[in-house]
Formats: C-alpha cells, sequence, structure tokens
C-alpha cells in the first residue's frame, strides 16, 4: 500500500540522499553505479535453475550440494559471497514423500545474492503469517495441491542461512539436455510455492 | 551449554526482549527438535544493539509440530535460533 | 515488546497477492534503495542488523502502510541521522 505517495517523490528523495551521501563522501558516485549494476547483472532465478538442473543430472553434485551448499557452487560458477556478506546456504530436497517451503517470517531473508530480489508476495504480511500456519492452504493459492500423505516442511528463515528449494525432477525429462532442464525451473520452483 | 545433536530437544526461552531480536514470537516457550547445527554467527541482538564485539554463539536449525504451534496441522516448521534463544529440556520433561 | 515485523501466525492479513512474471523491482528508484543500503553496510556506517532494526522501529501504522522499498529509504534515513552522518538539512 503505497498509495500516499507516487513514485516520483519516493525518487526524487532517493537521488537527493545518494547526492548528499556522495558530497559528504559517505558512498562513491561510481561504487553505488557499480553496486547496481552487479546486483542486475548477477543475481537471478537463472542460477538457481542451473544449480536445479545440474543437481538432477549429475549424482555426485546433488549429494554434495545437500551436503555443503556452499563448498558445492563453485562447481557451477556461483558462489554465495554475491550479496551484502556471505551466507550459508542450505539446499532442501523434495521428494516423492516430502516437500519443502521457504520463507522469512521476521523480514525478507532470501538467497538475493545468487537469486536476485525476492517477488512481492514473498515480502507480503499475508504469505509471511500464513505460511508457516497453513502452508497447505497456501500452496494451494499457488495452484500446487500436494497429496495429504506428502510430509511438509516450512523452513523460517530467521538467522544467518539462507535457503533453495531442490524441486523433483519431472517426469518426461530423461531425455533432456542441461540448459532445456534449467529453462524448466521457475523461482517460484526454487522457494517451493511451485512444484518445479 | 555444550554442543546440542540433531534429535536433542530444546525449550525456546520466552523472554519478549525490548530490543531487536530474531525469535519469532510463535515459537517462544515451544519445545522443538534440533535439526542441525549451522556453525557460530554473531548474535544479532548484540549487532543491533551496537555492541562493538558482539557474542559469537552457535546457531541451531530446530523444528516444531505444528500442531504444538498451532493446535492443528500435520506439517513442520523449522526456525534457526542462536544458543542464547534456548535451552535443553529434560527427558522427563513434556 | 513484539514488533510489528513479527507476523509468523497472525491472522487477518488476507489472500495472496500474485503478480505473474514479476520484474526484480517496480522502479528505477527501488532498485537504487537496494543498492545505496549495500553501499552503506558494505561502507560500514551502519550493520545489516542495524538497518533491520531500523526498519522494525518504524511507528506500527506507519510501517503497515508504507512499501517494502519506502520502509527501507525510512530506515536509512533514520539511521544516518541517528549517527549524523549528514549535515542538517
Amino acid at each position: 500500500m503505497s498509495g500516499e505517495h507516487t513514485s516520483a517523490p519516493v525518487a526524487a528523495r532517493v537521488r537527493r540522499l545518494e547526492e548528499r551521501l556522495i558530497e559528504a563522501g559517505v558512498v562513491g558516485e561510481e561504487q553505488l553505479d557499480a553496486a547496481l549494476a552487479a546486483m542486475l547483472k548477477g543475481a537471478s532465478p537463472v542460477n538457481g535453475a542451473r544449480i536445479v538442473a545440474r543437481a538432477w543430472v549429475d549424482e555426485g553434485f546433488r549429494a554434495r550440494l545437500l551436503d555443503d551448499a556452499n563448498a558445492a557452487l563453485p562447481e557451477v560458477g556461483l558462489s554465495m559471497a554475491g550479496g551484502i556478506q556471505e551466507q550459508r546456504l542450505k539446499v532442501v530436497e523434495n521428494t516423492e514423500t516430502a516437500h519443502h517451503v521457504i520463507v522469512c517470517t521476521l523480514c525478507s531473508c532470501y538467497p538475493i545474492g545468487l537469486l536476485g530480489p525476492s517477488p512481492s508476495w514473498y515480502k507480503s504480511e499475508a504469505y509471511r503469517s500464513r505460511v508457516v500456519r497453513e502452508p497447505r492452504a497456501v500452496l494451494a493459492e499457488f495452484g500446487l495441491e500436494l497429496p495429504a500423505d506428502t510430509a511438509v516442511t516450512v523452513w523460517d528463515s530467521s538467522a544467518e542461512s539462507r535457503y533453495l528449494v531442490l524441486p523433483r525432477r519431472p517426469d518426461g525429462t530423461a531425455g533432456m539436455s542441461e540448459p532445456e532442464l534449467a529453462a524448466l525451473v521457475t523461482r517460484e520452483g526454487l522457494i517451493g510455492t511451485a512444484a518445479v | 551449554m555444550g554442543e546440542l545433536r540433531a534429535g536433542e530437544r530444546v525449550r525456546v526461552r520466552a523472554g519478549d526482549p525490548a530490543g531487536h531480536t530474531r525469535v519469532p514470537r510463535y515459537v517462544r516457550g515451544q519445545i522443538g527438535r534440533i535439526v542441525e547445527s549451522q556453525g557460530s554467527w554473531a548474535l544479532a541482538d548484540e549487532v543491533a544493539a551496537g555492541v562493538a564485539e558482539p557474542r559469537v554463539e552457535p546457531v541451531y536449525t530446530v523444528a516444531f509440530a505444528a500442531a504444538d504451534l498451532w493446535g492443528e496441522g500435520d506439517h513442520e516448521v523449522t526456525v534457526d535460533l542462536w544458543e542464547s534463544y534456548i535451552e535443553p529440556v529434560r527427558k522427563d520433561e513434556t | 515488546m513484539s514488533r510489528v515485523n513479527d507476523v509468523g501466525g497472525q491472522t487477518g492479513f488476507g489472500a495472496l497477492e500474485i503478480e505473474a512474471d514479476e520484474p526484480p523491482f517496480h522502479a528505477d528508484w527501488e532498485a537504487r534503495v537496494f543498492a545505496l543500503n549495500s553501499v552503506l553496510v558494505r561502507n560500514g556506517v551502519y550493520r545489516l542488523d542495524e538497518f533491520r532494526d531500523a526498519v522494525e522501529r518504524m511507528d506500527p501504522q506507519e510501517y503497515l502502510a508504507t512499501s517494502y522499498y519506502e520502509r527501507w529509504l525510512k530506515a536509512i534515513e533514520t539511521l544516518l541521522a541517528e549517527r549524523k552522518v549528514l549535515a542538517d538539512g
């Protein structure tokens, strides 16, 4: 709800603040531009999709990823050092009998340095308040109906770990290449609000 | 408190600190099960309070049964908790 | 005391609003606030938990009536003012 402000005055407020901070030598203009460019270029759900596709085709990588994701990421040219500070990444694997979904009830913790900014619904009070209490109902709103005997775990990112869901590889994908598999993976799949 | 192992039961301290903390209120006073240790990290409460050298403590992933938290539901919720936030539960305690 | 941000398990926030094909940011200024915050933390002006604290200290009515990145902007302004990083004005 940002109805009290139109975008333009906020944009001017941000620009003025940047100018004053640059003038005072607190931040550098190039530093700001570089941070912005690096974030827009480097962090994207595509990174998560690549991790998932590799885990689907390479059993050894899958095992290393689940055991210690930070140590496994360099194998696909990624790391958790892209954000403000290096964080622990924990990958949780969906199976035939277990489904995982990620939230941050206290704020909006998310592997931003890897995946880019989270979607607005992930940051919303509605999602944060409800998914810990009624995950099946929330997932149903995303169109994901889980069998009654699937064990559901909701991971509340309340400290220094960030979470990523490893979805199940869809049926009928045996002949697909790694890039083709990566193209199947959505941001919602990486959060656990979609099957893939 | 020594290193806690997977499967051990812990209770979340029920305090309601005045400042920033990373204990969601829905687990305060609740009993959960240690899933794993995440290594040691600076205690967020002290970092936020501006303490120059904040305590560095083990952080644990702790799983709670939805039925315990909400009185209904068949799922589990895990919360990541600094050692200061939790205390061991005696085996005979429920 | 529990703060306005601590919403896990609360009721009354309604249904989810899911935007199809949502872009990373909805306006250029949102991306600029995001980048500014990361640079201020990197430069040691404040720490990430101090930033979270500043978001949580917002007036609850204002918090709930303010968009996500405007909360960030407000928290940055609060921290800069408290630390007297900028001269008045």
